[in-house]
């Protein structure tokens, strides 16, 4: 297709063996560093919500109250005031309803 | 026919990369603008987005396959490109004299080039930065935005944007000269081969260094 129509080429591969390895070494760590920043990335992403799923985790084994039935502030609230839970004065001040506040963001 | 005697310039399987960058860049660009400045309604923008993908994933296989199989021709093409002397900056100092041959028909020395012009160096060295940054990004942007921090995500679209837009930006200068340089387009679009005198005129140091005659 191209043979005897030219009768010059370029040199076939005009690059010496250290300027071979040194370019090619620069490319390949070039195209190396993003690959390992992304996989960075993509693998810190959820660092924030381990560090803070941790750290609630931790308060609780050290909280000296863990349940809420065993906290002696909402025992009194019951004892003095709510009478019994889930009765009728407990669910009305205690209870909130759900109200779609979601469109008035758009 | 003329017996002129020719220079192989640029060999088949160049030419073939050159013709897939053309069908993928372009349509790529022309998208890409309508994406930046969506003047259009919402399902054509999707069709816009759809050809901006498709064209895309040509690009970067065809890039892939030549980084593969022509490692060797891209190790000397970045070794062209980089190589810069002070005839580079003599050459811009003059703008390759095209300003004085466009504006005032006026000829002025030009220092001696190789197979590459100055400004052909330069856009060479934004393509080969900015095209693998644009197909790295392209490829993250398109396949796993939810999979990186969105801060990170935000950061590769404005890198996206701004290569796309240089990128964009040069492609009429490089048409515009290409086709001026009429043999040397004609070499790359259809032989692949250039007049020996022409090249001895265009790039002497080429000539002189690389080229050898035919066994």
């Amino acid at each position: 297709m191209e043979n005897n129509e030219y009768q010059y080429t370029e040199s076939p591969f005009n690059v010496s063996r250290r300027q071979f390895i040194t370019i090619g070494g620069i490319v390949v760590a070039l195209l190396a560093l993003p690959v390992v920043w992304v996989k960075y990335l993509a693998t810190s992403r959820n660092d924030y919500i381990l560090a803070r799923t941790k750290g609630l985790y931790r308060d609780d084994e050290k909280a000296k109250i863990r349940v809420s039935h065993a906290n002696p502030a909402v025992a009194q609230y019951y004892k003095d005031f709510g009478g019994k839970p889930l009765g009728g004065l407990s669910e009305e001040l205690l209870h909130t309803k759900y109200i779609n506040r979601t469109k008035g963001l758009s | 026919m003329h017996n002129e005697t020719m220079i192989l310039k640029h060999p088949l399987r160049v030419r073939i990369f050159h013709y897939l960058l053309i069908i993928s860049f372009l349509p790529l660009a022309l998208t890409g603008l309508a994406l930046y400045f969506k003047p259009f309604a919402e399902d054509n923008m999707n069709l816009i987005m759809q050809i901006h993908i498709v064209t895309g994933g040509i690009l970067s296989l065809d890039a892939a396959a030549f980084f593969l199989i022509g490692f060797e021709r891209v190790i000397l093409f970045i070794k062209r490109m980089f190589t810069i002397s002070i005839n580079d900056v003599k050459w811009f100092s003059v703008l390759g004299g095209y300003p004085q041959k466009f504006l005032f028909k006026k000829k002025v020395p030009v220092p001696p080039m190789g197979k590459y012009n100055s400004g052909q160096k330069l856009f060479g060295m934004c393509v080969l930065i900015g095209g693998a940054i644009l197909i790295g990004t392209g490829w993250i942007l398109w396949a796993f935005p939810h999979n990186l921090p969105r801060a990170a995500v935000a950061f590769m679209g404005s890198l996206h944007t701004f290569f796309g837009l240089l990128l964009t930006l040069f492609l009429p200068v490089h048409l515009f000269l290409g086709v001026y340089m009429f043999d040397d387009f004609k070499a790359m679009i259809l032989s692949g081969k250039i007049p020996y005198h022409d090249a001895q005129s265009t790039s002497p140091l080429w000539v002189e260094r690389e080229v050898m005659p035919l066994k």
